[in-house]
């Protein structure tokens, strides 16, 4: 990759498994992208600058470059408003191609370290953000310290947690399912 | 005292926004001679020209100047009008208020219409000394002579043929089938090639009404439209084509070996050769600068070799079975005479040699047309996917496209049909080794023609790495004889490079060789870039600058196969449309010579572009005399006589000199 302090890509590093192995998580369509542009005019992340958007992760993961888009963070930046998948012309649903890579990169344990807060959050509370103190807060207006949700039933929490294990996760989660 | 009519034309919006057209027809009023002025709509439209026609009718007018657009398009209309209306059709003359006047000087109102009185009163002045003249006819040979054997040619010669017109179908290689044959698939549809032209080879050889004449050339050419006379050069074979069966017995014996043409010498053929296993006629040649009999004969006058006539007798190798060596052979001409021709010669590819930063020494970067030889099974690996190098298999193979096209250092024209057949290739290959790589390096993808697109997203689908903005800036050879290629990637936004085996160079369209010089014999112009020129690219396209002339296929610019057929097809009409009536008629706008003031200076005769003027005998003196159907009436040969000897009927002196007193007026 590193050249003389030039990034250049080496596309012999390319890796067709990879392209396979997303259109088996679910981009499926992946390969009939023609580049036409109209997901990065309509991506809120390109719209706020960030240079690793939408068009060229479909690009990336076309071209197969693995390691580019798992060391990369730029998929989990995706806001998940899936304007890509409704504008998208080829119909190839972009925002599944984030959630594919997604995917494989929570198989490879090639995720942001908040991800896993996240993830752990969801498994243990059944929210992925779940600041502290907010109890309090709720109290405060008027509301039960906590949201009618798995996090005040044990009983279904229990049952959410089991579906969950159930899921990839229990190969995959990088914390203990207890 | 003639009668001037002026008829003043809106032409909608057109004239109308920039020009007063009432002060103008005011104007037209006071001009001499001028008897009535009209004004429509649209003058060019039925119920225009039947205003100008009642008043022919009506005996009112008896000269006709339309103020309008362009004599080029909308002349023959209002001349027909004039015609049908019992008047000399040229009794006409146009004002072009229109191009000139309203379009040119949209913003300026006043000055608009200041020009179109001036426009007017010049074409009044000229069309008051206008003389009646009359269009002439002459014979028409029926026959049509079509050059260059290829898809085009083919299909232009079956069309007339089958309208019962005689055609000679003259190629310059031992076989009919063009650059066509030498194509594996086809796009988008993926028709093996040969397998669907052999067929009309044969059709063609086989018609009735066509005379093939192969490994020929046209030497010369004389007369005219109508009257060509044709010298073709067929060249030696030293063969006796009556008697050659193909068996090939010579092709393979003789033992002369020389690199393949035909597989752009990525193999061998023998001297003595047939030119593809699949040739119409299925006839060998001997290529002299090669054989070694010709070769011993201009050294020691003594025969070296004959083994492809006597055989190897004590090895009991039997030479020609047919008895059709004939060292004695010689160039033949031939003069034909036909009433038109369709040419047809074709493309050649750019060699790879141009392009330095991609490393054409190695023989691992091939043309696509190499390429495309090697994916045929009758090309040199026999249709193996197989390096050049060392005959391994490529694992990853990288295709640039616009090499030597889109760049003014070579062509600025797109090819047309590289970002396909590019697919093409990677659509052949992905479809026999799915696990192979192939890169495709495009500026843009350009796709556009039917079911095109849908064979782009197809062959993506199969894996095809597409990488746009990406023309390849370098090839290099590494140590381990791979191929480093390095681009840029505009949608990863970055400069890429990657390791290949093999390299496919999209090699540039061009003139085939010859075409310009070919041109030249029929007074057919080239373009720019060295492609025969249509007279007009919309509503001219098979027309050449030269009468009775036409083109089709790529010898007038990169187009596919579909395009090529259709396109040949239209000349095959537009051919036998002129023709078919057997007659031919020339325009009255030509020059003429007054013999009795011509004084012998001759200095008419190489101005003509046509050809047309020679020195003929006249009362015992040599005189210019200018052959009325060829020429064009360009007028070059009336305004450089210093005799003031030849008339341009049309554009006499007097007329123009009216026409300029009058422009010049205040």
């Amino acid at each position: 990759m590193e050249e003389g302090g030039v990034n250049v890509i080496d596309l012999t590093q390319a890796d067709e498994s990879f392209v396979k192995e997303l259109e088996a998580l679910g981009a499926d369509e992946l390969r009939e992208c023609i580049q036409c542009g109209k997901c990065g005019a309509t991506c809120p992340m390109a719209l706020a600058g960030l240079e690793f958007f939408i068009k060229r992760i479909v690009h990336a993961a076309n071209l197969g470059l693995r390691d580019i888009l798992l060391e990369d963070s730029s998929v989990w930046g995706c806001q998940s408003c899936n304007r890509c998948v409704e504008i998208c012309p080829m119909d190839i649903k972009p925002y599944e191609v984030i959630q594919a890579i997604r995917r494989a990169a929570m198989k490879v344990e090639s995720c942001p370290a908040n991800t896993y807060e996240g993830l752990r959050n969801l498994y243990r509370f059944g929210h992925a953000v779940y600041p502290k103190g907010y109890e309090e807060r709720r109290k405060k207006v008027g509301l039960p310290d906590k949201p009618p949700t798995v996090i005040s039933n044990d009983e279904m929490r229990k049952k959410f947690q089991e579906i969950l294990r159930n899921t990839i996760l229990e190969e995959i989660a990088p914390f203990p399912l207890d | 005292m003639p009668k001037i009519g002026v008829y003043v034309c809106h032409c909608g919006e057109n004239i109308a926004g920039a020009v007063n057209i009432e002060e103008v027809m005011n104007y037209a009023k006071t001009l001499p001679d001028v008897v009535l002025v009209k004004n429509y709509l649209f003058m060019c439209s039925d119920p225009g020209q039947d205003i100008i026609k009642q008043d022919i009718k009506e005996g009112k007018v008896d000269r006709v100047v339309v103020a309008a657009c362009t004599p080029r398009t909308h002349e023959p209309i209002f001349r027909d009008a004039l015609e049908s209306a019992g008047l000399n059709r040229y009794f006409l003359e146009m004002a072009n208020i229109r191009d000139q006047d309203s379009w040119a000087h949209w913003h300026d109102k006043s000055g608009a219409t200041e020009k179109a009185k001036r426009l007017i009163r010049s074409a009044v002045a000229k069309v008051t000394f206008a003389e009646p003249l009359e269009d002439r006819y002459g014979d028409m040979e029926k026959s049509v002579m079509v050059i260059g054997g290829g898809v085009a040619g083919m299909f232009a010669a079956l069309d007339l043929a089958n309208m019962g017109l005689k055609v000679y179908l003259v190629e310059r290689q031992p076989s009919i089938g063009g650059m066509m044959i030498k194509l594996d698939k086809t796009f988008p549809t993926m028709d093996c090639s040969a397998c669907i032209l052999t067929p009309k080879m044969v059709e063609v050889a086989q018609h009735p009404n066509i005379e093939l004449i192969n490994y020929a050339e046209v030497d010369a050419v004389k007369g005219y439209v109508g009257n060509f006379e044709i010298t073709v050069k067929k060249k030696a074979r030293y063969i006796d084509w009556d008697k050659c069966t193909g068996c090939g017995v010579c092709t393979q014996i003789c033992p002369a070996r020389v690199p393949n043409e035909y597989n752009y010498n990525m193999d061998q053929r023998r001297a003595a050769y047939i030119e593809f296993p699949q040739a119409v006629p299925k006839k060998a040649v001997i290529d002299r600068p090669n054989c070694l009999y010709f070769k011993s004969m201009e050294k020691t006058g003594k025969p070296a070799c004959q083994i492809c006539e006597k055989g190897i007798p004590p090895k009991g190798i039997q030479g020609c079975p047919a008895d059709a060596i004939k060292f004695d052979d010689k160039d033949e001409y031939i003069n034909l005479k036909v009433g038109s021709v369709i040419i047809t010669t074709g493309y050649k590819v750019m060699d790879k040699s141009h392009f330095k930063e991609y490393s054409p020494h190695s023989k691992d970067v091939v043309t696509a047309m190499e390429f495309e030889r090697i994916l045929s099974a009758t090309g040199p690996t026999e249709g193996e996917l197989k390096r050049p190098s060392d005959g391994t298999k490529p694992k990853t193979i990288a295709m640039i496209s616009c090499v030597g096209s889109r760049d003014e250092r070579y062509h600025s024209y797109c090819s047309k049909v590289c970002c396909m057949y590019m697919l093409k290739h990677a659509r052949i290959l992905k479809e026999k080794y799915p696990d192979i790589k192939l890169y495709l390096f495009f500026i843009d993808v350009r796709t556009a023609g039917k079911d095109f697109e849908e064979f782009y997203v197809y062959t993506r689908e199969l894996g095809v790495k597409v990488i746009r903005g990406g023309r390849v800036s370098s090839v290099d050879v590494k140590p381990n004889g791979k191929l480093r290629v390095r681009g840029f990637d505009v949608d990863l936004c970055s400069p890429v490079e990657l390791e290949a085996d093999m390299v496919v160079l999209a090699t540039a369209i061009e003139p085939a060789t010859g075409t310009e010089e070919l041109g030249r014999l029929f007074a057919a112009t080239c373009g720019r870039e060295g492609f025969l020129r249509e007279v007009h690219t919309k509503l001219y396209p098979v027309e050449t600058a030269s009468k009775g002339v036409f083109l089709a296929g790529c010898v007038q610019g990169p187009k596919d196969i579909p395009e090529s057929i259709a396109q040949s097809r239209a000349a095959a009409s537009a051919a036998a449309a002129l023709v078919i009536p057997g007659k031919i008629k020339f325009e009255a706008i030509i020059a003429e010579v007054d013999r009795e003031k011509c004084s012998s200076c001759g200095v008419c005769v190489p101005l003509c572009p046509y050809g047309a003027i020679k020195l003929q005998e006249y009362k015992g003196k040599e005189k210019a005399y200018i052959e009325p159907a060829l020429c064009a009436g360009c007028g070059v040969c009336a305004s450089a006589c210093p005799s003031m000897a030849i008339t341009f009927h049309g554009f006499t002196t007097e007329q123009i000199l009216a026409q300029i007193d009058a422009l010049a007026e205040a």
